[in-house]
């Protein structure tokens, strides 16, 4: 019966509640939806990543990150790939062979990785295939075909069926050069990984090292994200002679702009409820100092003040959650239609490439991130409430009675 | 043992340059089932006094008694149970709530002395029927008339099952037509539930038909008539 006093408070004053309803949905709506935003940047930054060229856990020989020469290869690198092919929760591997290269054409020159693939084996870890613009993705007869970034295409101002001439140091220390045909452009989210990563079959790569196969990466693709830290934790002891990493160790400022985003959200909710606390505060102090001779009255007749403070705080909460549910409903339905439909950014492109993430965002918001938000709601409500509740307890009676 | 019993009752305020004694050394009995109005012109401290009776004001000096029991020491929670158990209000103004039905109001008293839902149900109809408003058990107070909302105020002082009633001004809004009625309901309370009420009036024809008149005058009792004592 004291939350239907409270809930029937609340609409004693429609217009005035309404207004803080609407300003605390509204608030809610736009900060849900950039929040969404955020977070499906970060998110589209960690995908486009993986798909990209991460995949989800990386092996290379010790030190390799540090020290990336040739020499530096996986030892039993073909039967390590193997191996992990056959481990549970592995969808897919791809031996690369890298080669840090010097690309020249006939106006400009460029430094480069020349990662070695065999291209079926590719295709299931990276999608780059899918990100042809030109050409195709070695499916030709030609010698020496190669698949180079649209940046670096234009950088170096060559075209497909174009030759890029590519000098790189074999593994006995000797300089060699060879000449290749362009048979794809491609353009992914990421310029800087456009203008630095050439690719080629690793069979073309071992002819010209005139070398034994090697591979000096082995990229692995878990069945799902979720699965990827027990993937982890059997090949790290296996294989702890090499460094096993997991795309968020390799790419720690991917993972930490995905995490930040998360963080920038909850900062955001936490300033837009601090404003909230005052309007509702506000709001609460003149529903109580309206109605001082009624509560007098209920002080008087026997309600403890225990009761009249839950009471003003029960109308506070109701009063929030009011409006926090209509904004988390529209900010939800709001950010499903934009899910599924995506935010075109294609106007920002080049900005949105520094950043590695996608021109078509799809904003997405985590469950856990909707009950945060009702609960920091209902503190925020607590907190507004304090204020109010406790001018309503030291009401007298008797005074408040004859207050007209 | 009278039921109530006011001794040596002050009530001093110190707000203004010079001390006002609204209620001065009242000494005063009132027993079970006494229809007693206190009396006087305005400022003659009739609402400080029946605040005082009330627990609704501390005492600046004195005790008020309630069946042997010194009111005036009880702490403010203790006080508020008290009123709660023992009192029942009607006041001038009949401060029901106004977005509750006139049910919900003789109810929620009853939902405070933590009473079950059927019970509540079952005594909030029955008095309101006592106080002849059966047909309107589901109207909000904005939707009755001055005497109907204070009859229903009326049945929430007693939803309580209070030792006495207190009653300040409670025809002071009301038509004669309407306060004549009243007051024939709460006789009958009086006769039938053997119900004390003190009401504060200075309102003739209340005066005519209370069974003991108090009067007072700068805060000090001037006249009792009509009492036992």
């Amino acid at each position: 019966m004291i939350a239907s006093l409270a809930w029937k408070n609340i609409w004693r004053n429609k217009k005035r509640s309404l207004i803080i309803i609407l300003a605390t949905a509204l608030g809610l709506w736009g900060c849900l939806l950039a929040g969404a935003i955020w977070m499906g940047w970060g998110e589209s930054m960690v995908d486009t990543a993986i798909d990209r060229d991460l995949s989800n856990i990386q092996i290379h020989k010790k030190g390799y990150t540090q020290n990336n020469e040739i020499v530096n290869f996986i030892p039993n690198g073909f039967r390590i790939l193997k191996e992990t092919q056959s481990i549970a929760g592995v969808k897919a591997v791809s031996g690369r062979t890298l080669v840090e290269a010097m690309a020249a054409s006939p106006t400009s020159t460029f430094g480069v990785k020349i990662v070695g693939i065999i291209p079926a084996q590719a295709k299931k870890v990276t999608d780059i295939y899918n990100r042809l613009i030109e050409g195709n993705y070695f499916t030709g007869n030609g010698r020496n075909p190669i698949v180079i970034g649209k940046k670096l295409a234009t950088r170096l101002g060559l075209k497909l069926h174009s030759k890029i001439v590519l000098s790189f140091q074999g593994l006995d220390g000797s300089l060699n050069y060879a000449a290749f045909r362009i048979v794809g452009i491609y353009k992914t989210e990421s310029s800087l990984f456009d203008q630095s990563n050439v690719f080629m079959q690793q069979a073309d790569l071992f002819r010209l090292l005139s070398s034994k196969p090697i591979i000096h990466e082995i990229a692995i693709r878990t069945e799902s994200a979720r699965i990827m830290p027990q993937v982890y934790d059997v090949l790290k002891p296996k294989y702890s002679h090499l460094a096993v990493q997991t795309w968020e160790e390799l790419a720690p400022e991917v993972a930490f702009t995905s995490a930040a985003m998360e963080s920038f959200t909850y900062i955001f909710l936490g300033i837009i409820l601090f404003a909230l606390l005052f309007g509702i505060t506000n709001t609460m102090l003149m529903a109580v100092m309206e109605r001082v001779r009624e509560l007098g009255v209920l002080i008087a007749v026997g309600m403890k003040k225990g009761k009249i403070f839950a009471m003003i705080l029960l109308e506070t909460i109701l009063l929030s959650i009011t409006g926090g549910i209509a904004g988390i409903v529209i900010g939800g339905l709001s950010i499903a239609y934009f899910s599924h439909t995506g935010i075109d950014l294609s106007a920002l492109a080049s900005s949105m490439e520094t950043f590695g993430a996608s021109t078509l965002l799809h904003p997405f918001l985590p469950l856990d991130m909707y009950i945060a938000l009702t609960v920091m709601i209902v503190i925020t409500a607590s907190i507004s409430a304090v204020l109010p509740a406790w001018k309503a307890v030291h009401i007298q009676p008797s005074a408040a009675i004859r207050t007209y | 043992m009278p039921l109530i019993e006011l001794k040596n009752l002050s009530k001093t305020y110190n707000t203004t340059a010079f001390p006002v004694h609204a209620v001065n050394n009242v000494n005063l009995k009132i027993e079970k089932k006494e229809f007693t109005a206190i009396v006087g012109p305005s400022g003659s401290g009739k609402t400080t006094l029946l605040n005082l009776i009330g627990g609704l004001d501390k005492p600046t000096g004195g005790s008020v008694f309630v069946e042997d029991r010194d009111i005036a020491t009880l702490k403010s929670n203790e006080l508020i149970d008290f009123r709660l158990h023992h009192i029942g209000f009607v006041f001038q103004a009949y401060n029901l709530i106004p977005v509750f039905t006139a049910k919900e109001n003789v109810e929620f008293i009853m939902l405070l002395q933590g009473i079950s839902k059927t019970e509540r149900d079952k005594k909030a109809i029955e008095l309101l029927n006592a106080v002849g408003l059966g047909e309107r058990i589901d109207s909000r107070p904005s939707q009755l008339s001055g005497g109907q909302q204070q009859r229903v105020a009326v049945a929430r002082a007693l939803a309580s099952r209070p030792n006495f009633v207190l009653a300040d001004e409670p025809t002071a809004n009301l038509d004669s037509h309407t306060a004549e009625s009243l007051l024939d309901l709460m006789e009958q309370l009086n006769k039938d539930y053997e119900m004390t009420f003190v009401f504060s009036t200075h309102d003739p024809r209340v005066i005519k038909r209370a069974h003991r008149v108090v009067t007072l005058e700068d805060g000090a009792i001037k006249f009792d008539v009509g009492g036992k004592n």
